[in-house]
């Protein structure tokens, strides 16, 4: 619809300004005219306000001269005289040092930092506080929370299956940019195109996954081409809403209906964005199954895990000098067992069943001896066992015992084991063997080897001799038929064939009655045989006199020393700590690259790719400012372009999206919309004069949070009358402070500090806090779990909870999370029964009020119901209760403790039930579920939820 | 004291009825259709809820964002139960019976139909392949059926099958979020919380869309019931077969409806409190959703208990009320239950419609699971007479090909968006009748197509609403359901 519109005269632009005068200067009433204001309707499109540079407008005229702090109170007071309105008072200390820390750092001051403020008397002692919280680590994780709903950074695809993807170092390079007070100029330029500046760092390449976060479709039989097309249309909307704040979208297909875009602006600003490779990759030759692709890089160990990798290394070097030293000990004895081996290698092994003598079960089971001198166990089925069975033999030269379980019609399903029917197992932990001597002095018997015929998955019969007390043998699924084990001595017994006595003992203690039905114990003579020796080595040592190779006397060893349990042990450990070093390979992340070739962009006809038209070149929109001529026509040139001086849209919507965050509505509404369609800004002066500041005064983020929370506008008290609601309720003239309810992810920061479970832990790969089943099934290849933290991790952070764009963490989504599957510029802000029912029954907040309540009786040991009360509610809410506050908590906790001291098992069963958060054990139950109420209470309350 | 404290904060409800600005909570709504233009229905006044519906006005009533709302014109329906089969089951084995493809089975496909087109999973030349199932007609001829739905045979006489169905998009999360959207990308709002916007609903103790879920999630995820730029208070609630039926909705171990009651009594004495000191209205608000939470705790549970519902009732739709885990017949019940109750949107979605080979065994195994408990909802709301005010739309992404996918010893159908059926019912749609036909290979629609915008602008006239002016601003622009396109299809109506 529009041509090309050029830039405007000088004589237009005067025209403009007085008109948004005119416009102030109505008022209210004229605010709210839906977005169709008079001003921008029927002038040239390319004349509105927002693509004029901002001026700085001299300060205005107030009568109230002390009120103003700084120049925002200015236009802010001369606004409210003129409606004939008064600003409110300076908020209560308690409630506006508690204002400010949720606004900057996004947690709540404790009890005490508040009492250190209260009762600082400078003058100063305000901005004291802000300067630490601007200084505090903790501003950027809240800080990154606004603008990763901008750069939509979510951890997963998108789209089907929603397959999980590394991103999270971009996350953290943001936090560490607000932290560092990175100007918004170097911020713009790295994450748009850091890969393209020269000699750009590792920090720089990583900022580029801003625009990398964008959603990605790998469904089976998706169109590569397709899908990168769309994911370019979402960067060039995305980087025209957040620097422009202008919804470009609409010239993807067509002319922009209202404000002066043409489709070959559109275009223009595709083609900085067309050069980099596709995204998805085929895994298939039918090109039909893909997956996620596309430019990564890995990064460097942090400090702590290469210190973690370091330490592993050292474990690995200890072990393997232990088990060199080992080695050549066993090495000297090898002669030796190469003698005895060939002499066993000879020996067919035989299996002489002992006679038993005595038989014991711990657990009171019966017993009968069988004529084949087997044990069948009946009667009593004890939970756990510990059978002792006193066998004598006379056979000489024993080298190992057999352990045989047998079958018998009256075991469950015939057994061998006792447990059930359906499951007739055993699970026998370990067997010991004691020879006793003449003067019953026993000697345990050292055993190795152990075999078997089977083996239950993870319980191999090597746990069976292990010593191991939580390892064992068990035969699942082979019930009903007999099995065996056997386990060598490591010396040859009873070498002069006299009467002796072994005690074999069996434990027993997994329960469940999983014990053995009937059981027949014999001793070897002989080698356990050629299946003990393999084939290979069997053959070396029949051939006695033949001289051994290198290689054959190689094996030889191999074998000799794999017969060594400890050895092997440490072999093992050696390996698996191998393993866990070599995980600590580098982590990757999602960068952008340009191609060697850059791609033509056409202009697409209806958005089509498939219908292209002309030819464009990269260049910026033609109604906005001009681009410098030795800017590169790359994405770094964009980026400079975005953030030169001359753009008269950044600044304002820059500043304006923070303005909206510290008073929940932008000076100007549609934070993303400064169009022409958009209502007109409520103070349009100090929109431009902050703008101006903000690029004048190096790009400073924090100067201009500072600025806005040292305003005397700020810090007014947010108590409104019926009046005042009535005559501005939505408070755009700021006749009072701000009270919002707030973000969702610092609902559970707020409520994680004051239940002091909150862990500071910065940065690194996304955690996953306590959720309900179920939340995570989706169709598809390699669908991620959702595992649930047990250790500190649980209680980090909102902006480290992993953001799975299909299935947002739910408490999230009931506080009005986006998704982030696309740029989200303004959370909505509701108010829901959703919301009552996640803070009082996810069991995330159940955990947090009880280790609130824990804490109330921790922090205070000796205090009464009183004090402890107002403990509670001042780390909730950050100020002293009145007095109708502590009786209703101190009589709702009185009720509860006189009902539980009627029924402490309802008490149990209360702290029983929460999961992770446990009591001290000389915690008194009874109270702590009383005190549970209280704080179930505080963290519920609008006030506890609400920045205000 | 309860009731003075509540009485104050109504009081100041009234009061500000401009409770909050921009996208940002309650009073929004009202003041986005005060203001904001006739961007949808007006609400109605409790307290003559039999009387004309009146335009809220600064000081007046309610500030319930989902307060029911006056459509734009007389609807012919009131509630929706969609029930969409995930993944897109095959119209040509449903309901588009083909002689000519069964007669041109195993011969390769026309060139004209192939030329230049993409499929998600066939390459090369591909085969085509006709079904193996007898069709038949119904309602007097108006309707044709195959063998596999003889249950929806004996209600036939309520369907309408719309057979020129077409969509834009080929994959299964794009194309899901076209038809639930009218929008092929993330972020916008769907249908459902297009309708709770644009007519709120009646139920104060239920949310107005309800989802309800078997099998896994589908590809698109959270965001076919989500409410894109739409206030979040809009979008759907899944309520879930096993856990919790809304998420948190029972108390921790420990607590029970007393000890909840006295927490909630706690909660709003002290937030009362807080209201009549710093006067926020929005303190009001949420003194009254921590009472609905409390109500929802029993009637949520009241509602997904169907044990009580008559055993003929549940033998009718094959219902299990002791069924562990998902079931779709339950959701079938469950949806009756929902719009008796006035929930205003209900979403069915089951999984497991995405044949790409082996449909002959497949297709017969879901039809078996769905046709009986379909059939029975329709037969049991019109016994009800909720049937003329409760439209039913059975549907998919999009449909199969009429070509051959994998080889002939498990035959499959491709992805198709050029053509597919749907059908609805009840509502105000003229039953026993079909609309739109395709090609005689079932390829592409030869007569009566549409788009799903139209689909869409035809469902929010069936509700009352001009898909034109059931509009939100976002980006400057309003928007709507049916983006630029959709025309209403007059003639499936009744």
């Amino acid at each position: 619809m529009f041509a090309m519109i050029g830039r405007r005269s000088q004589i237009q632009t005067v025209a403009r300004r007085s008109t948004a005068a005119a416009v102030v200067a109505l008022g209210l009433t004229l605010i709210a005219i839906p977005w169709s204001h008079a001003a921008s309707r029927t002038a040239d499109p390319a004349d509105h306000w927002a693509y004029e540079a901002p001026k700085r407008a001299a300060l205005p005229n107030v009568n109230e001269r002390d009120w103003p702090r700084n120049p925002i109170d200015y236009y802010v007071l001369s606004r409210l005289e003129a409606q004939g309105l008064k600003p409110s008072p300076r908020a209560d200390k308690a409630k506006l040092i508690r204002r400010v820390y949720l606004d900057l750092i996004g947690l709540p001051p404790t009890p005490d930092e508040v009492d250190a403020f209260v009762n600082d008397p400078s003058k100063d002692a305000y901005e004291k506080v802000v300067d630490r919280l601007l200084a505090s680590p903790r501003y950027g994780e809240k800080w990154a929370q606004h603008w990763l709903d901008l750069a939509r950074y979510a951890d997963s695809n998108g789209y089907q299956a929603d397959q999980l993807r590394d991103s999270w170092a971009y996350r953290d390079w943001v936090i560490n940019a607000l932290n560092a007070d990175m100007p918004f100029d170097r911020f713009t330029v790295e994450q748009l195109a850091g890969d393209l500046l020269p000699n750009a760092t590792i920090d720089q390449k990583i900022a580029t996954g801003f625009h990398r976060t964008v959603t990605c479709n790998v469904e089976a039989g998706v169109d590569p081409e397709g899908n990168r097309v769309n994911q370019i249309f979402d960067r060039v909307n995305t980087t025209a809403t957040v620097w422009l704040g202008t919804t470009l979208e609409c010239a993807q297909c067509h002319d922009h209906k209202y404000d002066p875009f043409t489709m070959r602006d559109y275009y223009g600003l595709f083609a900085y964005f067309n050069n980099t490779p596709i995204e998805v990759k085929s895994t298939d030759n039918r090109m039909v199954s893909y997956d996620f692709y596309g430019p990564k890089m890995p990064l460097p160990l942090s400090p702590q895990r290469k210190a973690q990798r370091d330490a592993v290394q050292k474990q690995i070097d200890q072990l393997t000098a232990r088990a060199s030293k080992l080695r050549g000990e066993l090495l000297k004895d090898m002669p030796k067992w190469v003698a005895a081996a060939r002499a066993g290698n000879d020996a067919r092994p035989e299996w002489h069943v002992m006679p038993v003598k005595a038989f014991t079960s711990k657990g009171g089971a019966s017993h009968e001896v069988l004529k084949d001198q087997s044990v069948l166990l009946g009667g009593k089925n004890p939970d756990k066992d510990v059978y002792r069975v006193t066998v004598e033999t006379d056979v000489a030269n024993i080298t190992g015992f057999r352990l045989e379980t047998l079958t018998h019609p009256t075991l469950p399903a015939n057994g061998p084991g006792r447990h059930t029917a359906p499951r007739p197992n055993f699970v026998v932990y370990e067997m010991t063997v004691e020879q006793v001597g003449p003067d019953k002095q026993t000697t345990p018997i050292k055993l190795h080897a152990a075999q078997a015929d089977f083996s239950q998955d993870r319980w191999h019969v090597k746990g069976l001799i292990d010593g191991k007390a939580e390892t064992g043998w068990a035969i699942n699924p082979q019930f009903g038929k007999p099995h065996e084990a056997t386990v060598l001595t490591h010396k040859p017994l009873n070498g002069a064939g006299q009467k002796v006595t072994f005690v074999f003992t069996f434990d027993q203690h997994y329960g469940g009655g999983r014990n053995i039905g009937r059981l027949r114990l014999s001793a070897m003579t002989g080698q356990r045989g050629k299946d003990d020796l393999p084939a290979n080595i069997a053959k070396l040592l029949r051939d006695r006199n033949g001289k051994l190779n290198a290689n054959q006397q190689k094996q030889l060893e191999t074998h000799y020393l794999g017969l060594n349990g400890e050895l092997n042990q440490l072999n093992a450990d050696i390996a698996k700590l191998t393993k866990q070093r070599d995980a600590f390979k580098a982590d990757s992340t999602l960068v952008m690259i340009e191609m060697d070739k850059p791609r033509t962009t056409k202009v697409m006809m209806r958005g089509d790719w498939k219908n292209p038209g002309d030819a464009v070149n990269a260049a910026p929109p033609a109604v906005l400012h001009d681009a410098p001529q030795d800017l590169p026509g790359n994405r770094l040139g964009l980026a400079r372009w975005l953030v030169s001086p001359d753009n008269p849209l950044v600044g304002r919507v820059t500043v304006n999206r923070w303005w909206s965050r510290f008073f929940g509505d932008g000076l100007l509404r549609s934070e993303e919309d400064f169009g022409t369609q958009s209502e007109p800004p409520s103070h349009p002066k100090l929109l431009d004069w902050l703008a101006v500041e903000f690029v004048e005064r190096g790009w400073s983020p924090k100067h201009i949070h500072k600025l806005i929370v040292m305003s005397a506008t700020y810090q007014q008290s947010s108590r409104v009358d019926a009046d005042l609601l009535e005559r501005d309720p939505e408070n755009r003239l700021l006749a009072r402070g701000p009270r919002i309810r707030l973000s969702a992810e610092t609902v559970r920061d707020n409520a994680l500090a004051i239940s002091g479970l909150l862990e500071h832990r910065v940065g690194g790969p996304p955690i996953y806090p306590p959720q309900p089943e179920r939340i995570w099934r989706h169709v598809g290849r390699n669908a991620p779990k959702y595992v649930i933290e047990n250790d500190a991790d649980r209680f980090r952070r909102g902006v480290y909870v992993v953001w799975r764009r299909s299935a947002p963490y739910p408490s999230f989504v009931n506080f009005d999370a986006p998704d982030r599957a696309a740029c989200t510029v303004q959370r909505p802000r509701t108010n829901t029964p959703l919301q009552a029912l996640t803070l009082m029954n996810d069991p995330a907040y159940v955990e947090m009020a009880m280790a609130l309540a824990g804490r109330m009786m921790a922090d205070r040991p000796d205090a009464g119901v009183e004090d402890r009360v107002r403990y509670g509610f001042r780390l909730a809410t950050g100020r002293e209760p009145n007095a109708f506050e502590v009786a209703h908590l101190k009589v709702r906790y009185a009720f509860e403790l006189k009902r539980y001291r009627a029924k402490p098992q309802a008490a149990a069963e209360l702290v029983g039930g929460v999961t992770g958060w446990k009591p001290d054990s000389k915690m008194d139950k009874v109270e702590l579920a009383a005190w549970f109420f209280v704080a179930n209470v505080l963290l519920n309350l609008d006030e506890t939820i609400t920045k205000g | 004291m309860r009731d003075d404290a509540m009485q104050l904060g109504q009081t100041l409800t009234r009061r500000a009825l401009l409770a909050r600005g921009g996208t940002s909570g309650v009073g929004a709504l009202a003041l986005g259709s005060l203001l904001a233009g006739d961007a949808r229905g007006e609400t109605r006044d409790p307290k003559k809820s039999a009387g004309p519906l009146k335009r809220p006005r600064l000081g007046g009533t309610d500030v319930n964002p989902l307060a029911e709302r006056r459509p734009h014109f007389a609807p012919r329906a009131k509630n929706v139960i969609f029930i969409h089969m995930v993944g897109a089951p095959s119209h040509l084995d449903l309901y588009d019976h083909k002689p000519e493809l069964i007669k041109y089975d195993g011969k390769p496909c026309p060139d004209e139909h192939i030329k230049g087109k993409r499929f998600a999973f066939i390459r090369g030349h591909p085969k085509l392949l006709g079904t193996k199932y007898k069709f038949k007609k119904y309602a007097d001829g108006g309707v044709e059926l195959s063998e596999l739905l003889p249950h929806l045979a004996t209600v036939a006489d309520e369907m309408c099958v719309l057979k020129g169905l077409h969509s834009d998009q080929i994959n299964h999360g794009p194309a899901q979020l076209f038809f639930h959207t009218g929008f092929g990308v993330f972020g916008r709002p769907t249908l459902g919380s297009w309708l709770s916007y644009g007519l709120g609903t009646s139920n104060r103790n239920l949310p107005s869309f309800v989802v309800l879920i078997t099998g896994s999630i589908a590809g698109a995820g959270n965001s076919l019931w989500g409410s894109g730029f739409l206030p979040t208070i809009h979008q759907g609630i899944e309520f879930r077969s096993s856990g919790d039926p809304v998420l948190f909705l029972s108390n921790p171990k420990g607590i029970d409806g007393d000890a909840r009651r006295r927490i909630v009594d706690s909660i709003n004495t002290l937030n009362r409190a807080q209201l009549a000191d710093v006067g926020d209205p929005e303190i009001a608000t949420r003194i009254s959703q921590y009472e609905m939470a409390y109500r929802m705790q029993t009637s949520v549970p009241e509602l997904m208990d169907i044990k009580a519902e008559p055993k003929h009732v549940l033998d009718a739709y094959g219902a299990n009320p002791a069924a562990k885990g998902e079931s779709f017949a339950n959701n079938c019940l469950l949806a009756r239950r929902l719009v008796e109750r006035g929930v205003r949107y209900v979403q069915l979605f089951d999984q497991g419609w995405d044949h790409h080979g082996g449909v002959f065994d497949a297709l017969p195994r879901k039809t078996k699971q769905v046709d009986q408990p379909i059939a029975a909802l329709i037969r049991d709301l019109k016994t009800r007479g909720l049937l003329d005010d409760t439209l039913v739309v059975w549907g998919a992404e999009f449909g199969r090909t009429p070509l051959l996918q994998s080889d002939r010893s498990k035959p499959g159908r491709d992805h198709h968006k050029e053509a597919f059926s749907i059908w609805m019912a009840g509502g105000g749609v003229r039953g026993g009748y079909t609309f739109g036909q395709t090609d005689p290979l079932g390829y592409s629609v030869a007569e009566n197509s549409m788009h799903v915008n139209d689909f869409h602008a035809t469902l929010l006239h069936l509700m009352g609403m001009d898909h034109e002016r059931l509009t939100f601003k976002f980006q400057g622009r309003p928007f709507r359901l049916t983006d630029v396109g959709g025309n209403v299809a007059f003639e499936v109506m009744g």
